[in-house]
């Protein structure tokens, strides 16, 4: 790898952390606004469901999202601050569909510690001004003027310094805020301020409440008439206002978010920190409150935002586990829950850990991540391109052609499969068992090689043989009419619609049949100067059975060319150039565009759009896809058309926004595909491949497909062993009675079925931290390593912990040893042959030793320390990189002779780190605790050991992400012969659900990335005005690290 | 620390809130670091201390004896105990044989705060000399009025280096390594300036405290002293009082209004005052609207609050707070007191000092997180809370007087000096640590007694 490194992303960030509705579109269209980290998405509430409008990224981390209506605006507006201190107000433009920067500002200060407990921001209900609380003991408001402009803001003192949340306050004639905050001894307390904008300064505020539940940290303002405000608390909830004080007790829980159903705010969803939703209601009598009440509705995931859209229907954005569109019933069902989910929105993060494997082994990695928390924990397995499920398969060689028939042309559903052989056709049919069985129509000729099968109008069914067309009928079964191919001029290739029947025999004879009722006329004939290699009549007009063009590939010439029918009037004659002849045509409608897409033998794809009316060919495009000739075959899932091309790496062709995608087939060499919906196996394909008839149904058709298995748990480490073919997880449970018990296990699950094989469940207060796969030095079997900790209550610091060693027997782990250590096992690493373990603030290595009655164990070999504490290990060689929690990156060797563990070099810089990797001998990998990437390298030809001793940090990125995790590999599948195979990758895993690929490029490539980036920079125009060359820089510095957000997705 | 780890992972906390719990947990059980030891070359009490701004690295020490000298912090030059024992020995030192050296007690040795190629030692020779780092020579030197008692340079600066001396001299200097002259003498204090510190939060803001018991302000772009704290005025009734209002009488509204008159009139003047100036940035909009205030009430500042002070007696010691909000002074009167800068008040947090140095100017420092004030108490290092006041470690390690506290914030270690001629490093312990150090250590005689 080089120091020219690049980062691109793969999955968006995909947990949500705030949510909001209004009409911000337009006056009448209700909106839904999501923040994902760094990104918005706006959303328009319609009948069919929530509609995505616009997902922009932000050039910085979301820290609040508002939605206000100034005075005299018709709909809302946006109001985004920034972790970094920037903010904007946005504006959507319902003429050119796009967001309007209305504002924009940097709101940073040279004084000021950062807050704790987040950034707050806020906007007055009557709209007079905008509030932020950044920085411990100050208040900063934006007043607006009359015209709803923003005016310069100013800063307001805030005596108190431990703030944990401000709202404003309705039906105040000044701007006033109530302040919930904790004193030094631990108390918390309301206290309200007004705002006067005159001596931009408060004045104490009306009212004012002092020793609240110890857990408040939540204030909802309650609308007028009402006033007032909800305080949340952990055991209490309290309505406070001028004149009015209320309290109930509630059951022990964290409120993670509120959303408002009424406008009059008398009732508010409350989500827990468990999942469970609940209704307050305020009980008031006109304008006086005489209550509270709460009820439980039901779980959802665990929220982060709670948005009430309209209806009944709610939005529950989570950061945990999948945001939830629910609906609420006015009934309980069976199990007591009013809550009803009607869609789910597939989040990934917290991505905690991730490995790198290839369970097909067919070189296309899979990711799978211990992704979610607490009970919405999952593994997730991503993928790139498209899955096959597998429903049923026979064994069958030498498939040279399938087709699936219906028994009549208005049945839904498909009835026969036709599997054509070299020298027979054999005819599968669904029977009432739903199993696959061989049948007959008496019609077909079975003696022969079929050509091509269609059904056809007036329920009957065409067969083409080399010798002849055949018309049957598809309820008796027979023989209706046929046409014979001249003596001596065999068909050699053939296609047909519903209707009419084009096929070309030898000498270049192009024949056009029409179908009738039990009628097969011959329409026309000509002569072509060359044989036809393939040809297509796919109807893509209005009539579905009826096609008005031909496409028809040819030899010799290697052309392709386009005939009008009936006539057979060529109309287009397209040189394709090259030696390759065309192995497949196909003309197709995708979002209303047509094409036609030609396959070539060598496995390259061309496509055109093509002109229905004059036939003309334009926007020529070639993409390789594979290496072995393609075979086209349109088939439908979800209501839409895709193209499959069989191959050796066999691809799905689609539309999204008007532009033609491949995405790779997770299947070795297709060599027939034909759509087969069947009753029993509704929306599948048959699929022809190595000696087998597979039958299954296809995965969404998107980029990256991602797979969940709900677990229930929190899984924290995931380790593949491939001999065993199982996964090993360090996960744990909540217990449900007491609130801060876990129960923590390790877990060996099937690498196919993702089942709980076996399961070791660790001592109580110990969790498992780290685990591995490895195998030792003279001894071939392999063994899982879990490190673990004693995390007792009294202790800061982990003083006890285990290394415990398992085998895989009989798919049952099996405790072989253990090993008591002084700390938290934080990392452990296969290392020559023997186990290296980070404890605490040591690095220890293991040697693994046969006792005398042949048992093993671990013996300590030789230690290092100096750390923090050692929280990320990885190793190269007799190379140890050690993440320290706050002392950046240092590097360790072994020395074999000495057998002792020295330090070579460090970074001097004080990063707190998240993650790091080993990209190659020199340069080293880490993410840190400020959301950064950065690399380092080794100094190895320094004059001093000095100089030798410090490492030099050579790229730094701002990634806005958490990272939790890098690991080698790749995505994309690795053709051995491609240039983009040999490019090194790293993947990695954030906080937010983001995963993304940093490649190690040559310099030029780099060079040139670098040279798009900084030209595309001057053309698109961040959201809200905001920087992109601001946003990445670390401190000003930004080196060798560049990425491709603003490039979007790069299909290879 | 493992739960939160786990927490980090998963986003339930914040990245930086993590990080300032573990600092915070790490800084609440510093302790004489017994594995870490800077070799003192000093023979005579260590007036000064300070830590490089730019990397964290490189210890800087100041002695009575003439000599300054420069320590790495992080790579130790040799090992003792099998190597668990970190000995620093000091790169360089500049002493009384050096050429350009110090003939008296060196009092104050400051880095330049933009890199470590220069720094700034003061002594009671009357001289002020920068060195240049990289061959330890004196390049500028500056010729006091008296003995040079505190020397500081603004860590914020983009537009001047200037050094800011206190000196026996009434007058405090401000010597600019650009020109090499003084470019600015301010007036004020009626004796010496025993402490100097400049604003964490402007660059043009000096703070300087006196042999008189007076703290005054500057803003160097302007003549004379903008204001002198007074230990008697306090935030109390700093904010309006409470509204006496009701939803229900709107006459109840009016009449508070109307009592509230006066002082809006007042105000309203100011803020227009505030509107002629066209400061950039909030804070110092209101910093100068209160600047201008000061000045309204006391043109001149010659009338009574020009006498106004601090401590009674001498200040010793200043120190302003990272986030810029407030300044820390050390007096021999033994207090410390927590001004609040913006307001110019005190706020009276008792702050519980036992007996502090009267004769010698002392150096004050801070951590951020959790909020605490490292003050030398004779022997002793306190460690306050900076709100609560209250004790929260005691530090004995020193066997006389104290003289400086210098805290490294990226490593949560405290160095602390005094006239026993030590540096001596409090590191974060407590840990299982030491604990395996020491089994170790165990472990490793026995394997030798075989």
């Amino acid at each position: 790898m080089s120091v020219w490194n690049y980062a691109v992303t793969a999955q968006k960030p995909t947990c949500v952390t705030h949510s909001c509705v209004g009409n911000f579109t337009s006056p009448q269209e209700l909106n839904l606004i999501v923040a994902k980290s760094t990104r918005i998405e706006i959303h328009l509430l319609s009948p069919q469901g929530l509609q995505t409008i616009l997902d922009v990224p932000l050039y910085g981390r979301i820290a609040t999202l508002e939605l206000f209506r100034p005075h005299g605006e018709a709909q809302d507006f946006l109001f985004v601050a920034t972790e970094r201190y920037k903010f904007c107000v946005l504006q959507w433009d319902y003429e050119s569909s796009e967001l309007i920067t209305r504002a924009m500002g940097d709101v940073s200060d040279r004084i000021g510690r950062p807050t704790d407990n987040g950034q707050i921001g806020i906007i007055d209900p009557d709209c007079r001004l905008i509030g932020l609380h950044l920085y411990d003991g100050l208040f900063k408001v934006i007043p607006f003027d009359n015209k709803g402009q923003l005016k310069e803001a100013f800063n307001i003192r805030l005596e108190e310094l431990q703030v944990l949340d401000i709202k404003f306050l309705y039906g105040c004639t000044k701007p006033t805020i109530a302040v919930l905050y904790q004193d030094n001894k631990d108390a918390r307390h309301v206290k309200t301020y007004e705002v006067s904008l005159k001596d931009k300064d408060f004045v104490e505020g009306p009212w004012s409440q002092n020793n609240l539940d110890n857990g408040a940290d939540l204030l909802i303002p309650v609308p007028s008439p009402l006033c007032g405000v909800l305080i949340i608390g952990e055991e209490t909830i309290v309505y406070c206002s001028a004149n009015a004080f209320k309290a109930i007790p509630i059951r022990p829980s964290i409120t993670k978010a509120y959303g408002r159903v009424d406008l009059d705010g008398s009732r508010y969803l409350l989500g827990d920190h468990s999942g469970l939703i609940h209704l307050l209601v305020i009980t008031h009598e006109k304008e006086k409150v005489t209550g509270l009440k709460i009820e439980l509705l039901g779980e959802t995931s665990i929220a982060s935002s709670i948005s009430y859209l309209d209806n009944a229907v709610v939005f529950v954005g989570s950061s945990y586990g999948d945001s939830q569109l629910i609906k609420l019933n006015l009934q309980p069902d069976a199990t007591g829950s009013y809550v009803e989910i009607l869609e789910k929105y597939v989040n990934l993060g917290p991505i905690v850990d991730f490995c790198v494997v290839d369970l097909e082994r067919q070189g296309q990695g899979q990711v799978v991540t211990c992704s979610g928390a607490y009970k919405d924990g999952s593994l997730r397995i991503v993928r790139n391109g498209i899955g096959i499920n597998e429903q049923a398969s026979v064994e069958l060689q030498g498939i040279k052609g399938m087709w699936s028939l219906k028994s009549s042309i208005d049945e839904a559903f498909d009835t026969f499969l036709v599997v054509s052989f070299i020298s027979e056709t054999r005819i599968l049919a669904m029977n009432i068992e739903d199993e696959l069985e061989e049948t007959e129509i008496e019609g077909f000729l079975s003696q022969v090689q079929t050509l091509f099968c269609h059904d056809a109008v007036y329920n009957q069914l065409v067969q083409v043989t080399s010798n002849s067309v055949r018309l049957v009928s598809s309820t008796t079964r027979e023989l209706r009419n046929k046409w014979d191919a001249p003596a001596g001029f065999a068909v050699n290739v053939a296609t047909a619609n519903a209707s009419q029947v084009l096929l070309a025999t030898g000498g270049g004879h192009l024949v056009y049949l029409e179908i009738g009722d039990g009628t097969l006329t011959e329409v026309k004939h000509v002569l072509l100067e060359y044989e036809v290699s393939c040809l297509d009549i796919n109807p893509i007009g209005d009539n579905p059975n009826y096609s008005q063009l031909a496409a028809v590939g040819m030899w010799t010439d290697i052309s392709v060319r386009i005939f009008v029918l009936p006539d057979l009037t060529l109309i287009t004659k397209e040189q394709l150039g090259g030696e390759i002849i065309p192995r497949s045509v196909l003309l197709c409608a995708f979002e209303g565009i047509s094409y036609l897409l030609c396959a070539l033998g060598d496995g390259h794809l061309l496509n055109f759009q093509l002109d229905t009316s004059s036939g003309k060919l334009r926007d020529r495009k070639k993409v390789s896809l594979g290496t072995q000739p393609i075979t086209l075959r349109t088939f439908s899932s979800k209501s839409a058309t895709h193209v499959f091309a069989a191959s050796d790496r066999p691809a799905v062709i689609y539309s999204n926004n008007k532009k033609l995608l491949y995405s790779n087939v997770n299947l070795k060499e297709v060599s027939h595909m034909c759509p087969f919906n069947s009753a029993a196996f509704p929306d599948s394909l048959a699929i022809a491949r190595e000696g087998e008839l597979t039958i299954g149904t296809i995965d969404d058709i998107q980029k990256l497909h991602i797979r969940t298995i709900p677990i229930g748990e929190h899984a924290r480490r995931i380790c593949h062993q491939e001999q065993t073919r199982t996964f090993a997880i360090c996960c744990l449970r909540n217990q449900p009675s007491a609130e801060e018990s876990e129960m923590h296990f390790v877990r060996l699950l099937d690498a196919q079925s993702f089942e709980f094989l076996s399961t070791y469940p660790l001592d109580a207060f110990e969790y498992g931290c780290s685990i591995l796969s490895c195998s030792f030095t003279d001894d071939k079997n392999v063994y899982y390593c879990v490190g673990t900790a004693y995390v007792l209550p009294e202790e800061n610091e982990p003083t006890k912990g285990r290394i415990l060693v398992f085998i895989v027997e009989e798919g049952r782990l099996q405790l072989i040893t253990e090993k008591e250590t002084k700390g938290a096992v934080y990392s452990l690493n296969a290392f020559n042959g023997k186990l290296l373990a980070a404890i605490n603030q040591k690095i220890q290595l293991y040697k693994w030793m046969l006792r005398d009655d042949g048992t093993r164990e671990l013996q300590s070999e030789c230690g290092h320390h100096g750390h923090i504490l050692a929280l990320y290990v990885q190793t190269r060689g007799d190379f140890i990189v050690v993440g320290d929690l706050m002392k950046s990156i240092s590097l360790l060797i072994y020395k074999h002779e000495e057998g002792a563990i020295e330090e070579r070099a460090r970074d001097y810089n004080a990063n707190w780190m998240a993650a790091v990797e080993i990209l190659d001998d020199d340069i080293y990998l880490g993410a840190d605790n400020c959301f950064n990437l950065f690399t380092v390298k080794k100094n190895n030809d320094g004059a001093t050991d000095e100089e030798r001793a410090r490492m030099e940090v050579v790229g730094e990125y701002h990634i806005g992400e958490f990272v939790n995790r890098f690991r080698h590999g790749s995505l994309v599948m690795r053709l051995p012969d491609s240039e983009i195979g040999q490019i090194p990758t790293v993947i990695f895993g954030t906080v937010s659900g983001m995963i993304g690929v940093i490649a190690s490029l040559p310099q030029e490539q780099y060079a040139f990335l670098e040279k798009l980036q900084t030209s595309l920079r001057k053309v698109i125009k961040g959201v809200g005005g905001l920087s992109h060359e601001q946003w990445r820089i670390i401190q000003q510095r930004e080196k060798n690290c560049g990425s491709e957000e603003l490039l979007g997705w790069r299909s290879d | 620390m493992w739960k939160a780890i786990k927490d980090r992972e998963t986003g339930r906390i914040r990245s930086n809130s993590f990080a300032n719990r573990f600092k915070s947990r790490r800084i609440l059980s510093l302790q004489l670091s017994n594995r870490k030891d800077f070799v003192s070359p000093h023979r005579g009490s260590v007036n000064s201390l300070q830590v490089d701004l730019t990397e964290g690295r490189y210890l800087l020490s100041g002695a009575a004896d003439g000599s300054a000298a420069v320590f790495d912090v992080q790579r130790a030059t040799d090992y003792e105990a099998s190597g668990l024992i970190a000995k620093h020995k000091c790169i360089f030192t500049v002493d009384k044989q050096h050429d350009n050296g110090h003939k008296f007690a060196i009092s104050s040795a400051i880095w330049y705060p933009i890199d470590t190629g220069l720094f700034i030692t003061g002594s009671y020779d009357h001289y002020l000399k920068v060195w240049d780092t990289n061959t330890a020579q004196a390049v500028v030197d500056f010729k006091m009025p008296g003995k040079v008692y505190r020397t500081a340079m603004s860590s914020m600066a983009m537009s001047h280096t200037l050094i800011a001396a206190g000196t026996e001299d009434v007058q405090v200097r401000l010597c600019d390594i650009a020109s090499g002259a003084f470019s600015h003498t301010l007036s004020g204090h009626r004796d010496g300036v025993m402490s100097v510190e400049w604003s964490t939060s402007s660059e043009w803001v000096l703070y300087t405290g006196g042999c008189d018991g007076a703290i005054r302000f500057w803003d160097i772009r302007r003549a004379g002293c903008f204001r002198v704290l007074d230990q008697s005025q306090t935030q109390l009734g700093i904010r309006p009082p409470i509204l006496k209002r009701t939803a229900v009488s709107s006459k109840f509204f009016s009449a508070a209004k109307s009592s509230l008159g006066g002082q809006n009139r007042l105000k309203t003047l100011q803020s227009k005052h505030a509107g002629s100036q066209s400061v950039k940035g909030s804070f110092s909009a209101k910093a100068s609207t209160e600047k201008s205030r000061q000045k309204r009430i006391h043109p001149g500042m010659l009338s009574t609050l020009d006498r106004a002070t601090a401590h009674y007696g001498v200040v010793t010691g200043l120190k302003a707070t990272n986030n810029g909000m407030y300044l820390l002074s050390a007096g021999s009167d033994s207090r410390i007191r927590l001004w609040d800068i913006e307001t110019g008040r005190n706020t009276l947090v008792n702050f519980e000092t036992g007996r502090i140095q009267t004769n010698k100017a002392i150096q004050l420092d801070t951590s951020d997180d959790p909020a605490l004030v490292f003050v030398p108490c004779m022997k002793t290092v306190k460690t306050f809370g900076m709100w609560s006041g209250r004790t929260t470690l005691m530090l004995r390690g020193h066997y006389e007087s104290v003289n400086t506290c210098c805290f490294n914030s990226s490593d949560q270690e405290l160095y602390t000096s005094g006239a026993d001629r030590q540096i001596l490093v409090w590191s974060p312990g407590g840990s299982v640590e030491d604990e395996m150090v020491q089994d170790e250590v165990a472990e490793d005689k026995d394997n030798w007694s075989d």
